[in-house]
C-alpha cells in the first residue's frame, strides 16, 4: 500500500512537473530553432494571452512520424521544409488556409512559391523564411575569385581547407549546379555524375560537418570554406570576423525555403491561423529573420520597413533580386529518389 | 503453508520492479524485434515477417561500413582507456599516500560531473586548429604547422577515453585497495620479482574488476551517439549515428530497430566473450 | 627516475583530465562572441545571459525535478526487490537477478528506441513522464545491485531480533533494514541522480515541449558556436562539483 501511494505519488508529481503551464489557452507548434526565440513568441502571446509550446524537431520524417502517432488536437501549427510540404499534405496533417487572408502580394513573388504550398487548387501552407545554401569562406585564406566557380572551390588548392555541410539534400544540389544538372532535374539517371562530384568534393574536405562544427571550423582557422553555407552559418560570426562571409557562384546555389501550416485536426483552429498570419506579418517576419537561433531572409518583403539598416546589409537585402534569380529550389525527390539520393550521400561520406 | 506465504510476500517485494522492467524494457524490446521484422512502403509501416531490413546491411554499403566504424572505435577505446586508466589507479593506490588518496581520486574523477554533451563540445575547442593542444605544441617546437585534430577519429576516441578513463580509475582503484598487501609480500618472499608479482598475482586477481570495467565501456561506447556526432567530423559514422539519421529525415524505423538489434547482439557477443570475468551483480 | 615516473605520469592524468573543463571554463569568461583564442576578458556577461534565459533555467528545473522523481522510483523499487530476493528464498531468483540486471547491458540509445516505438504505436503522448519513465529503466538496475550487495548477514540478525519482538515486516524494514542500508541506499540514490540528471539521448527521444537541461543544451549546440555554451556547461560543473564536494564532506567522511 505504502509503496503504492508513494509511486503515485511520485508520478503525480512528475505530471505535474510537465504540466505546470496548463492554465491558460494553449497552442502546440512544432518548429525549427529559430521560432523558439522568445523575442518572436512573446509578442503573440502577449496580444492573444495564450501559451505557445513550442517543439523542435530535426528531419521531416521525424515530424511526420511524431504528428501522424499524436491524437488529433495534439499540435496545431507546423514548420516544414519548403520541398516536404507535400508529403505532410499527402499525409493528411495540414489544414487549408484561407489564401486571401494572406499577405502573400507582399511576398518576394519568387518565394510564395504555389507550386509548393498549393495542391490541387488548395493552399495548405505559407513561405514564412529562405536563405541559400552556398559557399562560405575565409576572405583572408582565400582567393575570392575562386569562389566563383564550384569546380575551383573543390580544386586540388584547397584540399584539407574544407569542410562539407552535414545535409545531403543541399550539398546533392550544389553538386548538380556544377555539373550543369537543374536541381528539379535530379534523377536516379543522374546519380553517378552527382556521385563522381561528391566524391572529389569529399577527398578534398577536412571534415563534414554541422553547424556549431562548421562555424568552430571556420572560426578557428580549421577550415577555410564551408560547402552548404550561407548567411544562416556566417552572421553571427561576421561581427567578430568580418573577413568570414558567403557567396553565390556563378553556377548559382542552392535556395531553401521553410514553410508555414495550420495541424488537420488543430483543437484550436481560429487560434492557430493568428500564428500564421502574425507570423508572415511585417513584424512577425522581421523578428523571424533576425531570430537568434539563425537568420535568414523573410518571405514578405515588407518587413523591410522593420528591419534596421545593419540588419538588411547583413541579410544583404538589395542582393535578393539578383540572387532570386540565380537560385535553384532545394531538390525535391519523391520518396524512391530520396533513398537513393540518401544511400548514395551515406556512401560517399562513409568510404 | 508459512512457506508459500512466505513465497508469495517475496514476490510481492520484487514484483514492482519486475514489472517495471517487463513494460518498459522486455515488451519495447520484443516490439522493437518485431518491427525490425516490418517494412517501409513510401512512409506506410506494414507489419510482418521480413529480412529486408538485415538484408540491407549487406547490401548498403554504408551500413555495413558504419557497424566496422563502430568496433574499432569502441575497441580502441577500451583497450587504450584500460591501459591508461591501470597505471593511473596504481599510483593513486600505492604510490600516493594513504592520507591524500581519497583527494587524489576524487580529484581524478570531478570532471565526470561536466554535462556529457557540453564535455564533447569542450574537446572541439581544445582540439580546434588554434585550440590549447596546437598551440602548446607549437609553442614548445614540437610541430611548425598546427595538426588537424578536431572533426577526426582521433577526436571521437580521446573524448571517450577522457570519460573512460574516470570510469575506469574508480572501478580499477576500487579493486586494487581490496587487495591484501600480503599477498605481495608473499610473492615476494617466494623471490618473485616485481613484475613476477604483477603478471601472476596481481593482475589476475584484478581481471574481474577490469574486465567488468571494460565491459561497462564497450556497452556504453558503441551505443553512443553523442561524441561521435560531436567530434568525429561525421567523414564516417557510427550504427548509433546512422540509427538517428535514419529516424530523422524518413522514420525509417525498421531499419533502425533492425540496427538496433545489430548493436544488442555485438554487445551480446562482447558479454560472452568476457562473462568468465564478469561480475555485474557485484558492481 | 623510477621515483620519479609515477609523480610524471599523475600530473600528466590530470592535465589530460582538466583539458577540457579548464578550456570550457576559461572561456565561459570570453569577452566576445566566439569562445575561440584569443581570450579576451574576463567578462560575466554570458552568466548573465544564460541566468536569464527563461527555457535553460526550465529546463535545469525539469533535469532536476525528472532525476529526482525517477531516482526515487528505482531505489525504492530497487530497495524491495533486493530485500525480497535476499530475505526470501524464491524460484528462479537467479533468472529474476539476470531480468533486472539486463537494462544494464543495453545502451541507452537502444532502450529510448524501444520505448520510443512503443509509445508512438500506442498514441501514449510524450513528455517529461516518458523521459522519467526511461530513466528509471536504465537506473533501477544500478540501485538494485549497490543495495543488493549491501545485503549482508548482519541487518537480517537485527531483522529477527526486530520480528521476535513483534515488529511487523513493514516495520521492520523501516526501522531496521532501511537505517541499516542507508549508505548504499544513499550511494544508490546518487548515483541514479548523477546518471539520469546528464542523460541525453534518453530525454531528447521521448520528451515533447518541456526538456531536461541537455536537450536543451543539445538545441542550443545546434544553434551555434557561442560561449553561452561554456557558461552553462560550467554553471553545471559547479552546481556537481558543489554537490558532490558537499556529500563528501557531510556524509563519506562521517562514515570513516
Amino acid at each position: 500500500m505504502n509503496r503504492l501511494t508513494s509511486t503515485l505519488l511520485a508520478t503525480t508529481v512528475l505530471t505535474s512537473v510537465a504540466g505546470a503551464a496548463a492554465a491558460q489557452d494553449q497552442l502546440n507548434a512544432l518548429v525549427w530553432c529559430d521560432h523558439m526565440d522568445p523575442e518572436l513568441i512573446a509578442p503573440f502571446e502577449a496580444a492573444h494571452n495564450v501559451t505557445v509550446n513550442l517543439r523542435e524537431y530535426e528531419g521531416t520524417g521525424a515530424a511526420l512520424a511524431l504528428l501522424e502517432q499524436s491524437r488529433p488536437g495534439d499540435w496545431d501549427v507546423l514548420v516544414i521544409d519548403g520541398i516536404d510540404v507535400f508529403r505532410a499534405v499527402e499525409a493528411g496533417i495540414l489544414a487549408p488556409l484561407p489564401a486571401d487572408e494572406l499577405p502573400t502580394a507582399d511576398f518576394f513573388p519568387e518565394v510564395v512559391m504555389d507550386e509548393v504550398n498549393t495542391i490541387d487548387g488548395v493552399t495548405y501552407a505559407v513561405t514564412e523564411k529562405f536563405g541559400y545554401n552556398t559557399i562560405s569562406y575565409n576572405s583572408a585564406n582565400v582567393d575570392p575569385a575562386d569562389m566563383e566557380t564550384l569546380a575551383t572551390v573543390w580544386s586540388e588548392k584547397y584540399d584539407g581547407r574544407i569542410s562539407i555541410y552535414d545535409y545531403y539534400l543541399p550539398v546533392m544540389g550544389l553538386a548538380a549546379l556544377s555539373e550543369g544538372i537543374a536541381t528539379a532535374d535530379i534523377s536516379a539517371d543522374n546519380l553517378d555524375a552527382l556521385g563522381g562530384v561528391m566524391t572529389t568534393m569529399r577527398s578534398r574536405a577536412a571534415s563534414v560537418a554541422g553547424v556549431v562544427a562548421a562555424q568552430t571550423a571556420l572560426a578557428t582557422g580549421e577550415v577555410d570554406i564551408v560547402v552548404g553555407g550561407g548567411e544562416w552559418l556566417t552572421a553571427v560570426l561576421a561581427a567578430e570576423q568580418p573577413e568570414l562571409t558567403w557567396t553565390i557562384p556563378s553556377e548559382g546555389a542552392v535556395r531553401w525555403t521553410q514553410s508555414l501550416g495550420v495541424v488537420e485536426g488543430s483543437a484550436n483552429p481560429e487560434l492557430a491561423l493568428e500564428f500564421v498570419k502574425y507570423i508572415v506579418s511585417p513584424e512577425g517576419q522581421a523578428r523571424l529573420a533576425t531570430s537568434s537561433c539563425f537568420w535568414g531572409m523573410p518571405a514578405n518583403a515588407a518587413a523591410g520597413d522593420f528591419l534596421s539598416d545593419e540588419q538588411k546589409a547583413v541579410l544583404r537585402w538589395d542582393d535578393q533580386p539578383d540572387y532570386l534569380a540565380r537560385t535553384q529550389l532545394y531538390p525535391a525527390p519523391d520518396d524512391a529518389l530520396d533513398v537513393a539520393m540518401q544511400d548514395l550521400w551515406l556512401d560517399t561520406l562513409a568510404q | 503453508m508459512i512457506a508459500t506465504g512466505q513465497r508469495a510476500k517475496g514476490w510481492g517485494f520484487v514484483a514492482p520492479a519486475l514489472i517495471w522492467t517487463l513494460a518498459f524494457f522486455i515488451v519495447p524490446f520484443i516490439v522493437m524485434g518485431a518491427m525490425s521484422l516490418a517494412t517501409l512502403d513510401g512512409r506506410n509501416l506494414i507489419w510482418g515477417v521480413s529480412f529486408d531490413n538485415y538484408a540491407s546491411l549487406a547490401e548498403r554499403r554504408f551500413l555495413w561500413r558504419a557497424i566496422v566504424v563502430s568496433l574499432e572505435i569502441t575497441v580502441t577505446v577500451t583497450v587504450v582507456s584500460v591501459l591508461l586508466a591501470y597505471p593511473l589507479a596504481w599510483i593513486i593506490a600505492f604510490n600516493v599516500p594513504a592520507r591524500w588518496q581519497r583527494l587524489a581520486l576524487l580529484l581524478a574523477i570531478l570532471p565526470f560531473w561536466t554535462s556529457y554533451v557540453v564535455r564533447s563540445y569542450a574537446w572541439l575547442l581544445v582540439l580546434a586548429r588554434e585550440g590549447v593542444v596546437n598551440q602548446t605544441l607549437m609553442t614548445i617546437g614540437l610541430i611548425a604547422e598546427p595538426l588537424t585534430l578536431a572533426n577526426t577519429r582521433f577526436a571521437t576516441v580521446t573524448g571517450f577515453v577522457h570519460f573512460f578513463v574516470m570510469l575506469l580509475t574508480l572501478t580499477i582503484y576500487a579493486n586494487l585497495v581490496q587487495l591484501s598487501p600480503n599477498y605481495r609480500r608473499a610473492a615476494q618472499d617466494l623471490g618473485a620479482n616485481a613484475f613476477q608479482t604483477f603478471r601472476h598475482v596481481i593482475l589476475p586477481l584484478t581481471l574481474p574488476g577490469i574486465v567488468t570495467g571494460a565491459f561497462l565501456t564497450f556497452v556504453l561506447c558503441i551505443g553512443d551517439y553523442v561524441t561521435p556526432q560531436i567530434l568525429g567530423g561525421n567523414t564516417e559514422l557510427t550504427v548509433p549515428q546512422v540509427i538517428m539519421v535514419q529516424l530523422g529525415r524518413r522514420a525509417d524505423f525498421p531499419l533502425a530497430a533492425a540496427l538496433a538489434i545489430v548493436l544488442m547482439g555485438i554487445v551480446t557477443l562482447a558479454y560472452l566473450a568476457a562473462a568468465r570475468w564478469l561480475r555485474l551483480d557485484r558492481l | 627516475m623510477m621515483r620519479v615516473l609515477p609523480w610524471v605520469y599523475l600530473a600528466a592524468a590530470f592535465v589530460f583530465i582538466y583539458l577540457p573543463v579548464g578550456t570550457l571554463v576559461l572561456f565561459s569568461f570570453q569577452d566576445g562572441r566566439l569562445p575561440v583564442p584569443p581570450f579576451n576578458g574576463p567578462s560575466l556577461r554570458w552568466y548573465g545571459d544564460v541566468l536569464g534565459d527563461a527555457r535553460l533555467m526550465a529546463a535545469l528545473v525539469n533535469s532536476v525535478g525528472v532525476a529526482f522523481v525517477s531516482s526515487t522510483i528505482a531505489v525504492t523499487l530497487g530497495f524491495l526487490a533486493a530485500y525480497g530476493l535476499a530475505r526470501h528464498h524464491l524460484p528462479g531468483s537467479a533468472l529474476v537477478r539476470g531480468l533486472l540486471i539486463a537494462p544494464l547491458t543495453v545502451s541507452y540509445l537502444i532502450v529510448g528506441l524501444g520505448l520510443l516505438i512503443v509509445l508512438t504505436q500506442t498514441g501514449f503522448g510524450l513528455s517529461l513522464v516518458t523521459a522519467g519513465i526511461g530513466h528509471v529503466v536504465i537506473n533501477l538496475p544500478l540501485a538494485f545491485a549497490i543495495i543488493y550487495a549491501a545485503m549482508g548477514a548482519q541487518q537480517q540478525n537485527a531483522e529477527r531480533a526486530a520480528r521476535d519482538l513483534g515488529a511487523t515486516e513493514a516495520r521492520v524494514i523501516l526501522l531496521v533494514t532501511v537505517p541499516m542500508l542507508a549508505p548504499a541506499i544513499g550511494a544508490a540514490f546518487f548515483l541514479s541522480m548523477t546518471f539520469s540528471w546528464d542523460e541525453f539521448i534518453i530525454a531528447f527521444l521521448l520528451t515533447r515541449f518541456d526538456v531536461t537541461l541537455p536537450v536543451e543544451i543539445w538545441s542550443l549546440l545546434r544553434s551555434g558556436l557561442s560561449p553561452r555554451l561554456n557558461a552553462i556547461g560550467s554553471l553545471v560543473f559547479l552546481i556537481s562539483v558543489a554537490f558532490v564536494l558537499l556529500l563528501e564532506l557531510l556524509i563519506l567522511r562521517k562514515r570513516k
